[in-house]
């Protein structure tokens, strides 16, 4: 069983609460990523499953393991946790082959050498990596190095499997296939995964669910849809996608947006200024004068499979991102109506 | 407890064992007479006119040669590093080479080159300018910082060249395209650049000419002039108590100076935030010196000839004379003295004590080192830093105040008694020579992301498994680079030694010492010649395994 509990796990630097009371169950073979803006705290996070941080507060289990307890004054050290670990400049040993490298985990266990041979060539052959086996990490690209990394992890057969930003140095085609690669083996190994990223395109095509950390706190925890459909806040709204962001103006259940003309019934319950937070994609511009937004066209970008709008609504500028209309069809300077489907509302 | 912090835990203790301890109880000797508070040794030791003007005599001398070296040192390393000199690699190594030189041996070279009336070069200047009477003397104040200008002034080369080649070019390349000529650079763009680089090597020049021994003793004392370091030897050689009280007055002096200097300049230094260090690699574009090539470069030849060259070759040629009554021919020159020293046991005796107690002390000293080091560089632990500062301090500190402190403190005070022991001699070279292999391996470690190590421990191995599968092959060479650091200079030191010596456990540097100053300067070449083939030897072998690196 490799399901992991974080339980209410706080980390002080100073007086900066780094990780400030989280907490969550990753069930057995789940792949989660923890997602957030440099500094939030993920990387912290992680390495505190790993053992290279001592949690202040809270406790971590590993499969029915408790390995770290703050208030039980208990810390297992990363060496006797079962964990493998990609680590983001991948810490390939640049004085051991290919071969030594993956193996080592092995070679700690002190298995004998038929099989230390034999479960290294096989997770090499998983990696792609199968006739590297004697060459050098000086001779191997950035994506063969990860891959490397990645076998090295996996050789000794761990219940989890932490990865710590490990496509970010790789170009974006090869990031795209290594997604699917890492996606694949995993199904196939059936461990564990906690996959640490900035990147949310990564984290949304990859995970089964996503946590959205920022400063240091959880903001939500949630399948890739509800993060992106329904935000529970403006923060991560805000970070994953895009948004237009738009003052407003909640009172007895109505919200009016000035700047666009409307008055909605709010389903939110709160009184106040408010944001109002609509994607450029849940926007179409037609020719309809009686649409109930009008606006002016000032730019447009063309992107290849999509066109960017920049529309001049009253005092306002809305950017539109609409894949049905061609770049031909308007010209800047023409008046449109705006349809919206999907509006975000937030307290200000 | 966790092995890896009971390790550094003894490694920081052996240090402090060795280095606090003797100098608190030093200071402590000094002013303290039967535990009342009391400065009477040193009114009684200063109101000795010898003494004061040795202290004086201290101060001048230090400040006139590290203004020489500076001035001198300064140009070279420009000229050799930023223009387009010829022969340059010929003459960073013939310059360096004399950091390579024990100064006491170069000391007897220029005893035998300049001496008033036997000297080679004073005979034959005198020979080819038909003069009366020898020009120089080496027996003099000007003898005296000459000789030590030239076995000092590498300090401050080697630290104002290596700033040089880090400064990124671009600033100098700035100033050219704004029009400056590449002199006027010089003057106002590099110079004021350098400025920190020029004050460190010249605190290290100062600070080496006021602890230094050897050639004070050789060149100094027969012309009636003393230092503080001559001073405090005498009074030990005394014998008696209040030799010993005498010499602690003088020694708690001196390394009270030393340490002043070190901390204002390490305070101004600390100020002068210039990040000069360029990110990119470029080579620097250089400085075309026109007519002044060739009149410069005989300069500096004619320089590195009268500087290294010559004493050298007077040190081989009178190793091999037959007879010095006789002129020097190739039939006076015999390598028979050189077997005959091999073959007597009052010579290799210390030679071998010289090598086991430089062995040993580099072994413990790297060991100490690594640990010292993988505190400051790998850990984050609050006061990291203070061993790595005790070892530099103990560096920082004159030879001669650390063998003082030594003795008075392991002379059975405390139930430990190691005087004239070989330990009494390796704890002495290991506190002053630590702080080499500490730096050597510190700046190794820096360069070893903290994920190698990591991924080790994820791995499943232990802390000690992961330092020896992981840090130890990756920093080997700069292991063995720090053994020799301070292997090298352990095996010629002389100061310490020849306060710390017992009849058992002479020192090669002892031995050369009395035999140049009870006139056997034979002898003593043959021994120095001995020397500098072992001090070459391990130099090619550091290069070697550093990759170029470190080393001359």
């Amino acid at each position: 069983m490799a399901e992991v509990k974080i339980n209410s796990v706080t980390k002080l630097f100073g007086d900066v609460k780094a990780v400030d009371d989280f907490s969550i169950v990753i069930r057995d073979g789940e792949f989660v990523s923890i997602l957030g803006p440099s500094g939030c705290g993920k990387t912290t996070m992680l390495r505190m499953i790993a053992g290279f941080e001592r949690a202040d507060a809270g406790e971590i289990y590993i499969g029915s393991d408790l390995v770290s307890s703050a208030v039980r004054k208990l810390f297992i050290p990363p060496e006797k946790r079962k964990i493998g670990m990609v680590f983001q400049s991948y810490a390939v040993w640049p004085h051991m082959s290919v071969f030594d490298n993956v193996a080592y985990p092995l070679k700690i266990k002190q298995l004998s050498k038929r099989d230390i041979k034999e479960k290294t060539n096989t997770v090499l052959e998983m990696v792609h990596l199968g006739g590297y086996s004697q060459r050098l990490p000086s001779q191997l690209s950035g994506g063969q190095q990860q891959r490397v990394a990645l076998a090295r992890a996996l050789v000794a057969e761990p219940d989890l499997l932490l990865l710590d930003e490990p496509l970010s140095n790789l170009d974006a085609k090869l990031r795209e296939s290594m997604r699917f690669e890492l996606k694949e083996l995993q199904k196939k190994l059936n461990v564990t995964v906690i996959y640490v990223t900035h990147d949310q395109s990564e984290a949304m095509a990859m995970s089964d669910r996503i946590v959205v950390m920022n400063s240091g706190r959880i903001q939500q925890i949630g399948f890739p849809m509800e993060i992106y459909d329904t935000p529970v806040n403006r923060i991560i709204a805000e970070f994953i996608g895009l948004v237009n962001i738009i003052d407003a103006h909640v009172r007895q259940g109505q919200v009016t947006i000035p700047d666009l003309g409307l008055n909605l019934p709010a389903q939110q319950d709160f009184e106040g200024k408010a944001v109002v937070e609509i994607r450029p994609e849940h926007i179409t511009l037609s020719r309809d004068q009686t649409a109930n937004i009008q606006g002016i066209i000032i730019h447009k970008f063309y992107l290849g499979d999509s066109i960017d709008w920049r529309i001049q609504v009253n005092d306002i500028v809305v950017r539109v991102i609409d894949r049905s209309s061609s770049f031909k069809e308007y010209t800047i300077g023409d008046k449109v109506g705006l349809q919206i489907q999907n509006i975000l509302l937030f307290p200000a | 407890m966790d092995t890896k912090w009971i390790i550094i835990f003894l490694s920081i203790s052996v240090l402090v064992i060795f280095t606090v301890v003797p100098m608190l109880y030093l200071i402590f000797r000094s002013c303290v007479v039967e535990g009342v508070v009391d400065f009477s040794t040193y009114r009684d030791v200063y109101r000795n006119s010898v003494n004061w003007t040795a202290f004086i005599n201290t101060f001048y001398i230090s400040i006139i040669v590290t203004f020489l070296s500076v001035v001198i040192s300064f140009p070279l390393a420009w000229l050799v590093g930023r223009t387009n000199l010829p022969g340059k690699y010929f003459f960073r190594t013939t310059f360096i080479t004399s950091y390579m030189i024990p100064p006491y041996v170069g000391a007897i070279a220029w005893t035998q080159l300049l001496s008033p009336n036997a000297g080679y070069l004073n005979e034959w200047l005198v020979h080819i300018f038909a003069l009366s009477t020898a020009p120089f003397n080496i027996y003099s104040m000007g003898g005296l910082i000459w000789c030590l200008t030239i076995f000092h002034s590498p300090f401050a080369f080697i630290t104002i060249s290596r700033a040089l080649e880090k400064m990124d070019p671009s600033l100098e390349e700035a100033s050219r395209i704004a029009g400056a000529s590449p002199l006027r650079t010089l003057w106002k763009v590099t110079l004021p650049l350098m400025f920190p680089s020029i004050l460190a090597g010249g605190v290290l020049v100062f600070i080496g000419v006021g602890s230094a021994f050897g050639i004070p003793a050789i060149i100094g004392m027969p012309g009636q002039i003393e230092v503080l370091t001559t001073r405090i030897v005498t009074y030990v050689y005394m014998g008696t108590g209040k030799g010993i009280r005498d010499a602690t007055a003088l020694a708690v002096s001196l390394m009270i100076s030393a340490n002043l200097i070190l901390y204002v300049s390490t305070m101004l230094l600390s100020r002068k935030d210039y990040v000069t260090i360029g990110g990119k690699s470029t080579r620097p574009v250089l400085v075309e010196l026109g007519f002044w090539k060739w009149p410069l470069t005989f300069l500096i030849s004619l320089y590195g000839l009268v500087a290294i060259i010559l004493p050298i070759g007077s040190i081989i040629v009178t190793s091999m004379i037959k007879s010095l009554s006789r002129p020097i021919t190739i039939d006076n020159l015999t390598i028979a003295n050189w077997l005959t020293a091999i073959g007597n046991q009052q010579y290799m005796d210390p030679l071998w004590n010289s090598f086991l107690a430089a062995s040993i002390t580099a072994t413990c000293a790297t060991g100490i080192a690594l640990f010292i080091a993988y505190l400051l560089v790998k850990t984050g632990v609050s006061g990291r830093s203070i061993p790595d500062g005790l070892a530099t301090l103990g560096g920082a500190t004159p030879s001669i105040v650390i063998a003082l402190a030594l003795i008075i403190t392991f002379s059975g005070e405390f139930g430990l008694n190691l005087y004239s022991t070989m330990t009494i001699l390796i704890v002495g070279y290991m506190v002053k020579y630590l702080t080499m292999a500490v730096r050597t391996i510190a700046a190794s470690l820096n360069q070893i992301h903290s994920s190698l190590e990591e991924a080790a421990l994820n791995s499943g191995a232990s802390w000690l498994q992961s330092l020896r599968d992981i840090m130890l092959p990756l920093i080997g060479p700069s292991i063995v680079a720090g053994w020799f650091l301070v292997f090298m200079p352990s095996f010629y030191e002389l100061t310490m030694s020849i306060i710390l010596y017992g009849s058992g456990t002479k020192t090669i540097g002892v031995l050369l010492y009395e035999l140049q100053t009870y006139a056997d300067p034979q002898d003593a070449s043959v021994l120095a010649v001995i020397i500098l083939v072992i001090i070459l030897v391990s130099n090619v072998i550091l290069r070697k395994v550093s990759k170029g690196a470190i080393g001359i």
